[in-house]
């Protein structure tokens, strides 16, 4: 859907992307993470020509980007900015309709658009159609610049830390609403941050940059159990061991459990498999240090000590390069 | 309160004019901000986009702004002329800088994320420019053209220095002519104008965004309909133009009594006496209000109205000495008298010439008259004492003192010494009074109408007469200052119409009677 091949920009001679190529296949979301200045944005403003890249190929949807003029090809990628970039003279109706308008779609049909965006984002429009972007709250204005993005139903969408403007409550509650929206099933998405938590949550795959250099592509997972190089060892240091708890689910720990680890303390409260070793422990607070799980095939009892066990041995594993999962 | 009460009389009285005059200024303000819009706004725009371009572009507007407003207007003469075309040039580059620079920083200063927004939906430059750049820049936009505009009212009031209307008439004039009601006739509107338009911008500045969008497509449409309001008054008009002084125009002496007594309709305007010679010159005006004896009447070929119905008083130039050095030295007498008869209207003008416009120095100029009449004597360097000759600061004055001096070193034992300079006709007779000066040149009207200001009936009874007046002034002179009137000098330093040689020969022009009888048959069309 989205593939860069040999990409490389420099800005006065100094370079700041160097060879980056990817794909991002349909439907999926690429999280491209790193420090300021690692070239991450510059990566993302490069597809839709916000940059042009000094060399290399860009295709979105099978098309080279240059084929097409600028404006049509950012007519058909949804784009979110950090500071939700509103247009402050515009009401939210109105702002919402921007690429609708510049696609020219007959006024019945942008109306019906934007009333439905905005119930799905939880802005009613009878509230909110005539408000101007300086009467909302930091996360609503994060809503309707989304909601912007996504009003003429682009099958791509670029955004450039969505979410990086708003306080850490507001963020996580914006996030989850965020993935929990229909609209962006079946959308190719790319997206930059520099928040590692934000990063694993929804990234299908993360691209780790650096000094312009993609350091490694790949599944959380993949980032964690099995880093491409020192940089990205050492990148997920501080938070290493929450990262792990909330990557890996209990059905992956699954098979590295201890045997005695089975009981017959059964809890009334039973965890599904897909349940994240995090949320697992966070649950055993609450039932003194044992959990039941289901995991289709049986209904497993183990405690937060064989969890952790388990955790060990699948790391171990992985640098070993034979989990039984597939990257 | 009376002063109050006179204002509101002279603003009854004056009320067309003063009407015309406010049209004429509104119409100046707004034609030059109209074209500096036009301008202003695009270039404003390009330097946004050219970023190169922006220092040079707001750097010379810069500089235009810092030129003196009348000098300005003065760089503007050889270029354009007078009128109102020099005016709404000059008026134009003052408004130029607050508008580009208030589009460029406007523009600047949209959130470089909300372009970045604009840019990333997909909207062309155009559209960015449209949708984005301009409505979101506009406030100060505004706030640029509301610098502008005010500007503008307070610059317009010179356009009146050079002929092209407007409040500044009767603000000139008023000051030339000491009328105070008259200053506050111009000044008031003229101020009022600016509060007007000042308010109404602002107000249009602070509108919510939405309703600004539509107040802000009608702004152009109110400043060209305020634009045209500079063309009412001189859709009607004669054929030939006058250019008029600030001070000759409210004078009973002077364009009142061109209307009353020869009932002359000429379509006026007010001009600085600076550059009232050279514009007849350039035939940018056909009449003007000149002074008989100007060196610039011979260097722009002008030639004199005759005035046949005399309301002019006549000036006509005479020592005026202190008694008592008179009754101390007699042998200074017929020295002063010397001069007596030997200079008339021509050679004054000739005199003065040489000085005004050749920059000759006074003193050479004195002396080769005198040489050239056989009257120069070399300086005895007398000792028996020292007469302080006194002159007002006009060329006249400069060069009869040099005269004098020489006259008195050549004829006499006494030395004499020459304080020119002495400002107007109050500094100079004060200093006579007070026995600071000994004597200086003065004018039979002056001595008539500022000195003695004789009452209105004395005056008409006498004005026609020139004889009759220097025989009133010599006799009040001698009763109430002890100074004493020697016999004139022989010119006549007064007001006179005066028009291009060339143009009163074709029209068979040659006195103000006749001027009117032309005017009247075939100047209305």
């Amino acid at each position: 859907m989205i593939k860069l091949e040999h990409v490389h920009k420099t800005f006065a001679n100094k370079p700041a992307v160097t060879d980056v190529s990817f794909e991002v296949l349909p439907g999926t979301l690429l999280v491209l993470l790193g420090t300021s200045g690692s070239g991450k944005t510059t990566t993302l403003r490069m597809i839709n020509r916000l940059i042009e890249p000094s060399s290399g190929q860009i295709t979105v949807n099978g098309k080279l980007i240059q084929d097409q003029s600028a404006e049509d090809l950012r007519r058909g990628i949804g784009y979110v900015l950090q500071n939700n970039g509103l247009f402050p003279h515009y009401t939210v109706a109105e702002n919402i309709a921007v690429v609708p308008r510049l696609l020219q779609w007959d006024e019945a049909r942008i109306r019906e658009r934007t009333v439905t965006l905005m119930k799905k984002l939880h802005l009613p429009p009878e509230e909110y159609s005539e408000v101007y972007p300086a009467q909302l709250s930091g996360g609503q204005q994060q809503r309707v610049g989304l909601a912007r993005a996504l009003a003429a139903d682009p099958p791509v969408l670029l955004m450039d830390e969505p979410f990086g403007a708003l306080d850490p409550v507001t963020r996580a509650s914006v996030r989850k609403e965020f993935m929990a929206l229909d609209e962006l099933e079946n959308k190719t998405i790319i997206m930059v941050t520099h928040d590692v938590q934000e990063a694993f949550e929804m990234g299908t795959r993360i691209g780790l940059m650096d000094e312009g250099r993609l350091q490694q592509t790949g599944a959380p997972e993949e980032l964690l159990f099995a880093p491409a190089n020192n940089f990205v060892a050492n990148f997920f240091r501080d938070q290493r061991l929450s990262l792990e708890l909330k990557t890996l689910t209990l059905n992956d720990i699954k098979p590295y459990l201890p045997p005695a680890a089975g009981s017959d303390n059964y809890q009334p409260h039973v965890l599904p498999g897909t349940t994240s070793c995090w949320d697992a422990l966070e649950q055993t607070m609450h039932t003194e240090g044992v959990l039941s799980v289901d995991f289709r095939t049986e209904v497993f009892t183990m405690d937060s000590r064989s969890l952790m066990t388990a955790l060990q041995v699948y790391k171990q594993t992985a640098a070993n390069g034979s989990t039984t999962k597939s990257f | 309160m009376e002063a109050q009460q006179s204002l509101f009389d002279f603003i009854q009285q004056q009320s067309g004019k003063l009407l015309e005059q406010t049209l004429q200024h509104i119409g100046l303000t707004f034609i030059s901000l109209l074209i500096a819009v036009l301008i202003g706004v695009p270039l404003g725009i390009l330097i946004t986009r050219k970023k190169v371009l922006a220092g040079p572009i707001l750097g010379l507007a810069g500089i235009l702004q810092t030129i003196p407003s009348i000098a300005l207007l003065g760089f503007m003469i050889p270029l354009l002329g007078i009128g109102a075309q020099p005016a709404i040039v000059a008026l134009f580059l003052y408004a130029l800088l607050p508008i580009i620079r208030n589009t460029y920083t406007g523009i600047k200063e949209v959130d470089p994320t909300v372009t970045d927004a604009a840019i990333g939906m997909g909207m062309s430059r155009r559209q960015l420019l449209y949708k984005i750049q301009l409505p979101l820049a506009m406030p100060v936009m505004l706030a640029g053209i509301r610098t502008a505009t005010v500007i503008n009212v307070g610059v317009a009031t010179l356009a009146a220095y050079i002929a092209a209307g407007g409040l500044g008439e009767f603000i000139f004039g008023g000051i030339a002519l000491n009328n105070t009601n008259m200053i506050l006739a111009g000044a008031i509107p003229a101020a009022l104008l600016a509060i007007l338009f000042d308010g109404l911008l602002s107000l249009l500045q602070r509108m919510q965004l939405r309703k600004a969008r539509k107040a802000v497509y009608a702004l152009p449409v109110a400043i060209i309909l305020l634009s045209s309001f500079y063309l009412l008054p001189s859709a009607y008009g004669t054929k030939l133009v006058a250019g008029f002084t600030p001070e000759f125009m409210g004078r009973k002496d002077g364009n009142l009594g061109l209307k009353k007594v020869y009932g002359l309709n000429i379509r006026t305007v007010v001009i600085s006496d600076m550059i009232m010679y050279k514009a007849a010159y350039e035939k940018k005006l056909d009449v003007i209000s000149g002074s008989s004896t100007d060196g610039r009447v011979k260097a722009f070929d002008l030639v004199v109205l005759a005035d046949d119905k005399h309301i002019f008083p006549p000036y006509y130039a005479a020592p005026i000495v202190r008694n008592a050095t008179l009754e101390k030295y007699p042998e200074l007498t017929p020295a002063l008298n010397k001069l007596s008869g030997t200079i008339n209207d021509s050679i004054m003008t000739e005199l003065n010439y040489r000085v005004d416009y050749l920059k000759q120095d006074p003193a050479r100029v004195a002396k080769d008259f005198l040489v050239a009449k056989k009257l120069w004597l070399p300086a005895r360097n007398g000792t028996k004492g020292t007469i302080r000759i006194g002159s007002k600061i006009f060329g006249d004055g400069y060069i009869l003192a040099n005269m004098y001096k020489m006259l008195i070193d050549g004829y006499t034992d006494l030395q004499a010494v020459t304080k020119t300079g002495l400002g107007g006709t109050k500094i100079c007779f004060d200093a006579l009074l007070n026995n600071q000066i000994d004597m200086y040149p003065e004018y039979s009207g002056t001595g008539l109408l500022v000195i003695l200001a004789a009452g209105q009936q004395t005056v008409d009874s006498l004005i026609a007469d020139r004889q009759k007046v220097y025989d009133y002034v010599s006799n009040a002179f001698m009763q109430r200052y002890q100074v004493r009137w020697l016999p004139p000098i022989g010119f006549n330093n007064t007001y006179a119409l005066m028009m291009r040689r060339q143009q009163a020969a074709a029209l068979h022009i040659k006195s103000i009677s006749e001027l009117k009888e032309y005017l009247t048959v075939k100047g209305k069309e």
